[in-house]
């Protein structure tokens, strides 16, 4: 199966702050992309828009089904944000998914509750560091100084 | 040029009071920022689905809360829903009710529940009226040739 050992190079590459494209640019050149997957409408605008001031190409999704088909068709994403509350499969769910496919995108799992339950699933999901809504451009700002760091 | 003026200190001013009354908190400021050229409308526009979204959600809760058997579960996810909208536009006390509300949710509290659906829609009310009135600032301003000062 190609296709899913190129995404996990292409993740590889990007981890070690080193573009795919094997031209050996650093990452803080190039354009950061990001997913949102979220089913409300309003935090994919703001999300979008927080992203996209700040030089993230963004791609919005409004469902994990959507996220799962979107990622394996070969699209690769330096940042993941996930909401907890999904259609169908929730964000626990659908992180389990993306990372059983290979795929060591930075994930920022958001939501607006905050119970510690909820906070510790989402972690033990697999994603990297969790966030109550609504995300701030701060924030934002501070998890992309870290990947260009990295 | 005065006439605009004027309309721009009245917009400051109460622009001002609504976040000291505590109706308005800096995750409004956040969305102001994020509004440019490429984005001339994007406050208007996120508070308008802020709107659709909450009196849906608002019936939806009177619906629910209304059965001879409450589903909890139901109200809870309405709640929630409408906790995240008003947080990520910045209407603190829409938020703040609706904490309280999934409290009296999670104790399966029908009266306290009840208590929380004609507060957070009375809070609901007098921010969308707020922030109708300030709106209308904003287009008499540009309707006088003036630009809505930050």
């Amino acid at each position: 199966m190609e296709l899913p050992s190129k995404i996990n190079n292409n993740e590889k590459s990007l981890q070690q702050g080193i573009s795919p494209s094997g031209n050996g640019g650093l990452i803080s050149n190039s354009k950061l992309t990001a997913l949102v997957v979220d089913s409300d409408r309003i935090c994919q605008i703001l999300e979008k828009a927080i992203l996209e001031s700040q030089g993230v190409e963004t791609q919005v999704v409004g469902s994990g089904r959507d996220a799962l088909d979107l990622l394996a068709s070969g699209a690769t994403f330096n940042l993941i944000i996930i909401a907890m509350v999904l259609p169908i499969m929730n964000g626990v769910e659908t992180t389990r998914q993306i990372r059983a496919m290979g795929i060591r995108s930075k994930m920022l799992g958001v939501t607006a509750c905050s119970y510690e339950r909820e906070k510790q699933a989402f972690l033990d999901a697999g994603v990297d560091e969790f966030i109550e809504k609504p995300l701030t451009p701060q924030k934002l700002a501070s998890i992309m100084r870290e990947m260009r760091n990295a | 040029m005065d006439g605009v003026v004027q309309l721009q200190r009245q917009l400051l001013d109460y622009t001002a009071l609504l976040f000291q009354e505590g109706f308005l908190n800096d995750q409004f400021t956040q969305l102001q920022q994020l509004q440019d050229e490429t984005n001339p409308d994007f406050v208007v526009e996120v508070v308008s689905l802020f709107f659709e979204d909450s009196e849906r959600l608002l019936n939806e809760l009177a619906n629910t809360l209304d059965q001879q058997s409450i589903d909890f579960r139901k109200v809870d996810s309405h709640v929630h829903q409408l906790k995240g909208s008003s947080s990520s536009i910045g209407a603190q006390r829409v938020q703040n009710v609706c904490i309280a509300f999934r409290n009296f949710c999670d104790a399966q509290n029908t009266e306290g529940c009840l208590k929380c659906l004609q507060q957070v829609k009375n809070e609901y009310s007098l921010v969308k009226n707020k922030l109708e009135t300030l709106f209308k600032l904003e287009q008499q301003i540009l309707a006088a040739g003036g630009s809505i000062p930050m």
